[in-house]
């Protein structure tokens, strides 16, 4: 039994990745106990649910009698002293803290290090700080054993045509799933002067937003350029993001789930990555395009569309750009998926117990 | 009590029982305004290290040592010895010394740590001006001090320095993080 515990902070990353972990976990065979603070944005993002995970209240945690053999706090959320207690009672409970996503040097130096509790009803315990990461020394990525088996048996002009989409073969399809970023604008502009039809699928909440702010700062409010079309999404199931993104020659994605499934997918990807005070994100940004060996378009793109540089024309490279993401995808596939990694881990703890 | 974040290079925090001196930390900003510090400890009793890392923002006691104002005298292979002003001895292990050995030189004014009255490590002053032995020529102009190369001291730890910074010249530096902060 698994206790994977969630606070949603802001977006929908942190619960899409610890119910992407659950689902997993789930079809490996393992029960898991989700707690989550806002459960809601599941009714949309896993409506069918997984066999073998369970959503829990997060408040119904206090009354908890027992924890799993795992517990897994998800990005430090801290666990409520009396769950801090359940796992005192329970030596044999490896407990994790899973954290952000970085391709930052710190992350291979810092994955799988203990971290002493110092203070409260576990004090005297130690918890283990479980890192995601690009390369071998890292925790890894998701990856469901079946992930790139369902994508080569997928049909996108049938889904696009189940979504109520043209059947546009010609196009260059391009999803949004964004924040605000600082080269909207500036990519609209140049999507318009495309040499093809160019059909944007614009992600529910803020990515249609920032669209409609965009195309109202362009003018083009009453009529779009002639090459371009906007087609606005209902919020998706993770199962159909997966197929969005497999439908598109370009996705720009945000945040951390959205960003590993591009990878999966193997096209042209942007990523728009969670804006921090002090720029940390800037040197997030520049050590994911490090690892990612980015073109100095793709770099300059990505400058661009995050606020790191003025953004001015700004030219797709879609072929370099697929070349370089499909390169990257073969060094992740050589690599365990962070679940088996995970398992391995939490193997290891419970034997060294 | 302290956070993670407070705590500094040459403190002592308890690791189960034993009290750890800190020789390295690294701080690090996560995703979403959350940060870690990753530690290098070292057993004050027993001969073992290990690395933890922690929440910035967790609690900890950090165990108050005594201190004492030194002066650096001489090493003695595997001893950093320092002497008070009553010229009287202590020896800290090399591997006690942590970021200090960047800085060290002859007569330099620090804090000798103890626990249980044994001399344990060393504590710098926050800042500590150094001659710069090389780096390469300086770059007339440029006094913006946004553009920076690496430069190294007397003992051979590299600073990253503006470019305007010639080779000779006088620099402070921040003991805590290493970095360039001011020409002298």
């Amino acid at each position: 039994m698994w206790d994977i515990f969630c606070r949603v902070i802001d977006n929908h990353g942190d619960l899409g990745v610890c119910w992407r972990l659950s689902a997993d976990l789930a079809q490996r065979g393992h029960q898991v106990r989700l707690w989550v603070d806002d459960a809601s944005a599941l009714r949309w993002m896993a409506p069918l649910g997984v066999q073998g995970v369970n959503v829990f209240d997060w408040n119904d945690c206090l009354a908890l009698d027992t924890v799993g053999d795992v517990v897994v706090e998800g990005f430090g959320c801290e666990l409520p002293q009396t769950v801090q207690a359940r796992i005192a009672e329970r030596p044999r409970t490896v407990w994790l803290n899973l954290e952000y996503l970085s391709a930052e040097e710190f992350v291979e130096r810092s994955h799988g290090l203990p971290s002493p509790v110092m203070r409260g009803a576990a004090q005297g315990l130690t918890k283990h700080f479980f890192y995601p990461g690009f390369t071998p020394k890292t925790g890894g990525l998701l990856r469901e054993a079946d992930v790139l088996t369902r994508q080569h048996a997928f049909d996108p002009n049938a889904w696009r045509r189940s979504q109520g989409l043209p059947d546009d073969k010609d196009a260059l399809w391009v999803s949004l799933f964004c924040y605000e970023p600082a080269g909207l604008l500036a990519l609209l502009q140049s999507l318009a002067t495309a040499s093809r039809p160019v059909r944007v699928l614009a992600t529910a909440g803020r990515a249609q937003q920032a669209l409609a702010h965009a195309v109202q700062k362009l003018g083009w409010q009453d009529a779009l350029p002639d090459q371009l079309h906007i087609h606005p999404l209902p919020y998706l199931s993770q199962t159909d993001y997966d197929h969005l993104l497999w439908s598109c020659q370009l996705n720009c994605v945000r945040g951390e789930d959205s960003l590993v499934r591009a990878l999966w997918a193997g096209q042209a990807l942007v990523w728009h990555i969670y804006p921090q005070e002090d720029k940390a994100h800037h040197v997030k940004l520049d050590a994911f395009l490090d690892w990612l060996q980015a073109p100095a378009s793709l770099r300059d793109f990505h400058h661009a569309w995050n606020g790191m540089s003025t953004p001015k024309a700004l030219a797709v490279d879609l072929k370099t750009w697929q070349a370089c993401i499909q390169a990257a995808r073969e060094r992740l596939l050589a690599q365990q998926s962070l679940l088996e990694q995970l398992l391995e881990f939490v193997s290891g703890q419970h034997n060294a117990k | 009590m302290k956070t993670a974040q407070e705590i500094r290079v040459g403190n002592v925090i308890m690791h189960g029982k034993d009290p750890m001196v800190v020789l390295r930390t690294e701080y690090q900003r996560g995703g979403r305004g959350s940060s870690t510090v990753r530690m290098k400890l070292k057993s004050l009793i027993a001969n073992f290290g290990t690395e933890v890392v922690f929440r910035a923002d967790d609690k900890m006691d950090q165990v108050i040592l005594d201190k004492k104002e030194c002066t650096y005298s001489y090493f003695a292979d595997p001893m950093y010895v320092c002497m008070d002003t009553e010229f009287n001895q202590y020896e800290v292990e090399a591997s006690n010394m942590g970021d200090a050995l960047n800085y060290l030189e002859d007569g330099m004014q620090l804090e000798v740590v103890f626990y249980d009255e044994k001399a344990i490590s060393v504590e710098l002053p926050t800042t500590v001006v150094r001659e710069i032995t090389w780096t390469e020529p300086a770059v007339k102009g440029d006094t913006s001090g946004k553009v920076m190369k690496p430069a190294k001291i007397a003992t051979g730890f590299e600073v990253a320095v503006p470019l305007f910074v010639a080779q000779g010249d006088k620099i402070e530096v921040d003991t805590r993080t290493g970095e360039y902060r001011k020409r002298v």
